[in-house]
């Protein structure tokens, strides 16, 4: 009977409780999509590397290692010589190694070069390899394999040739060694997608005539003489490491970070993950303080609305006392009607928020990298939701008093 | 993503780098910070703690007298019993089966190498580095335990009496590393416990 009441009256105010409903709406939606990208974000950057148990490079932070060795963010300060890559992979702990090497581009994209060890050992999203979509792999020299991301943005398919760049933001060109595309791979969300792979061996012949970072001017080495040369590379950027045991790792770190010939960095991918994530955090944080103000501001934004329309039902409250209503009743009737508004809105939202996922989804992994989870409700949610309905009720007291104070005062004759 | 991890390296990050031409080195020492490495392999989980010696017995030149030498003495024993430490949920079964635990002195520069490798060097330069290492003498506490369990999955968490045990204990970077990959925790007196749920 109360319900069917507060039904009632609800409809006969269709407009104004529709456009209540739809603004607590949206900014539960903000709210719950800021959850959701952030969640995402912190699952996609995760997932880029697993199974690699030490990243090595030159001497630098661990988050910029991380960077440019995984994210292709930011440049290596140093590369590292062959020798104590040897040095490091001989170890008995290390149990296989990928080494990198990074410097070139194509039309914005990283060329990393490498060995076929990359696509037996690289795993993301706990655990998955890397897979040919077509093609095949570098046989050649003069082969590339480009990520989903290249292949679909520059319009490339096998067989197309390219040109490789010297350096990320330069206009000279190794145009004296084309390149061929030999290999797609399968989208992976990770930074591989907008990698062109090589091999370690075409890095070192693309610079057959270069020296500290210039082309020796006028000297053009054929082709065919290149590929006789001995291409065995000088040096790498990075190099990922398994190791046999996990109880050995600490050990093999500290006698990377102590290695006397060079000064070398290890990292634990995870740990450095964590440390780029609690800087992240710090925004994460703001973004979640903002959704949560926009929150409590709609909450506010009810009570207005419930306090703004008693006036208007005073009449309406005059006929429920009428009736027999109590002036508790009446109070009730209005937190009801909070709630069935917060319950609606809860609705409302998570349909719009499913809708703007599903719509968005495509966009935001194209755009940013960020595979968006499009997913049940978490537990948690489902306690912001309770919260939120008991908020709203709480709230809605203070008009619900005030029409209590009316009720009594008014009876059934109403004086303004 | 890329965007947000490039705005947020603008403000956020340093790099250092250090040339090796001449291979000099020395390890990162904080007061106040302790290390912490733990590995899980099988059934097997390993703590390895390296702690300045100031958050332990709260100096760091070599024992003078003999308050000091008893003072070392005394932390040296409190790190053999691993429970002064740390303390492992008792459903996983765990059992001690290796320890070592040692005071390390920060070394003498391989003072012999050095010798060897820069003889043309001028000697009084070198000793004047090494009066100042006597002066800044910093020491370490090494401590490692190694445990077979039962039921290592079972370990859900990590509590750590250390922080009780040793007032001047400050902060313990934890490393972890585990078949379900690595990562960091940071860990403070106010709330002495990791979480390693779902990450063994």
């Amino acid at each position: 009977m109360l319900l069917k009441l507060t039904f009632n009256s609800l409809y006969a105010r269709l407009l104004t409780v529709g456009m209540t409903v739809f603004a607590i709406s949206l900014s539960l939606m903000l709210y719950m999509s800021v959850e959701k990208l952030r969640t995402s974000a912190y699952t996609s950057f995760t997932d880029t590397i697993s199974q690699t148990d030490l990243i090595v490079g030159a001497r630098t932070s661990s988050v910029q290692l991380l960077l440019y060795s995984v994210f292709r963010i930011g440049n290596a300060t140093n590369n590292i010589t062959w020798e104590s890559y040897e040095d490091v992979i001989n170890k008995k702990e290390v149990a296989w190694s990928v080494p990198i090497s990074l410097g070139d581009s194509h039309k914005g994209f990283r060329v990393m070069g490498t060995n076929s060890e990359f696509f037996k050992r690289y795993k993301f999203r706990g655990g998955q390899s890397i897979e040919l979509e077509e093609g095949n792999k570098l046989d050649d020299l003069y082969d590339v394999i480009i990520g989903a991301g290249v292949a679909e943005k520059l319009n490339y398919s096998v067989g197309t040739p390219l040109i490789v760049s010297h350096g990320l933001q330069s206009f000279s060109d190794h145009d004296d060694q084309p390149f061929k595309v030999s290999g797609i791979l399968a989208k992976t969300g990770t930074p591989v997608d907008n990698t062109v792979i090589v091999s370690l061996e075409a890095i070192e012949a693309i610079h057959v005539d270069w020296s500290t970072g210039a082309k020796i001017p006028g000297q053009i080495t054929p082709v065919e003489e290149i590929r006789q040369m001995d291409l065995s590379p000088k040096n790498i950027t990075a190099a990922l490491i398994g190791v046999n045991s996990k109880l050995q790792i600490f050990q093999l770190q500290r006698w990377i970070n102590e290695y006397p010939e060079e000064s070398l960095s290890s990292i634990l991918p995870g740990v450095a993950l964590q440390e780029l994530w609690r800087i992240v955090g710090v925004i994460e944080n703001l973004l979640l303080g903002i959704s949560v103000t926009v929150i409590f501001t709609t909450l506010i934004g009810m009570t207005a609305i419930i306090f703004s329309s008693l006036n208007e039902r005073r009449r309406e409250m005059a006929i429920w006392r009428a009736m027999g209503a109590s002036p508790k009743v009446v109070i009730g009737l209005l937190m009801l009607e909070a709630f069935i508004i917060s319950v609606m809105s809860i609705i409302v939202s998570t349909v719009m928020l499913f809708l703007t996922l599903y719509v968005l989804q495509p966009w935001i992994d194209n755009t940013y990298g960020i595979l968006v989870n499009i997913e049940m409700l978490a537990v948690k949610d489902i306690y912001i939701f309770m919260l939120f309905i008991i908020a709203a009720s709480l709230v809605s007291l203070i008009p619900a008093i005030r029409a209590y104070w009316f009720s009594i005062n008014d009876g059934m004759t109403i004086k303004i | 993503m890329k965007y947000i991890i490039y705005i947020l390296l603008s403000f956020n990050l340093m790099t250092f780098t250090i040339s090796a031409e001449e291979t000099r080195q020395v390890d990162k020492h904080e007061h106040g910070v302790g290390e912490l490495n733990i590995a899980v392999e099988g059934s097997t989980i390993e703590f390895e703690f390296m702690i300045p010696g100031a958050d332990i017995v709260g100096f760091e030149y070599v024992a003078k007298n003999d308050e000091d030498i008893a003072k070392i003495n005394q932390a040296l024993k409190t790190f053999d019993d691993y429970t002064n430490i740390f303390t492992l949920p008792s459903n996983s079964l765990c059992e001690l089966n290796g320890q070592k635990v040692a005071l390390k002195e920060e070394d003498e520069h391989d003072e012999h190498e050095e010798h060897d490798e820069h003889e043309e060097h001028d000697e009084h330069e070198e000793h004047d580095e090494h009066a100042e290492h006597a002066e800044e003498n910093h020491n370490e506490f090494y401590a490692k335990y190694s445990f077979e369990c039962g039921n290592i999955n079972a370990i859900k968490e990590v509590n750590f009496p250390y922080f009780a045990t040793f007032t001047n204990s400050g902060e313990l970077e934890v490393q972890f590393i585990s078949n379900m990959g690595s990562t960091s925790f940071g860990v403070e007196g106010d709330k002495p416990l990791i979480n390693t749920d779902g990450k063994i």
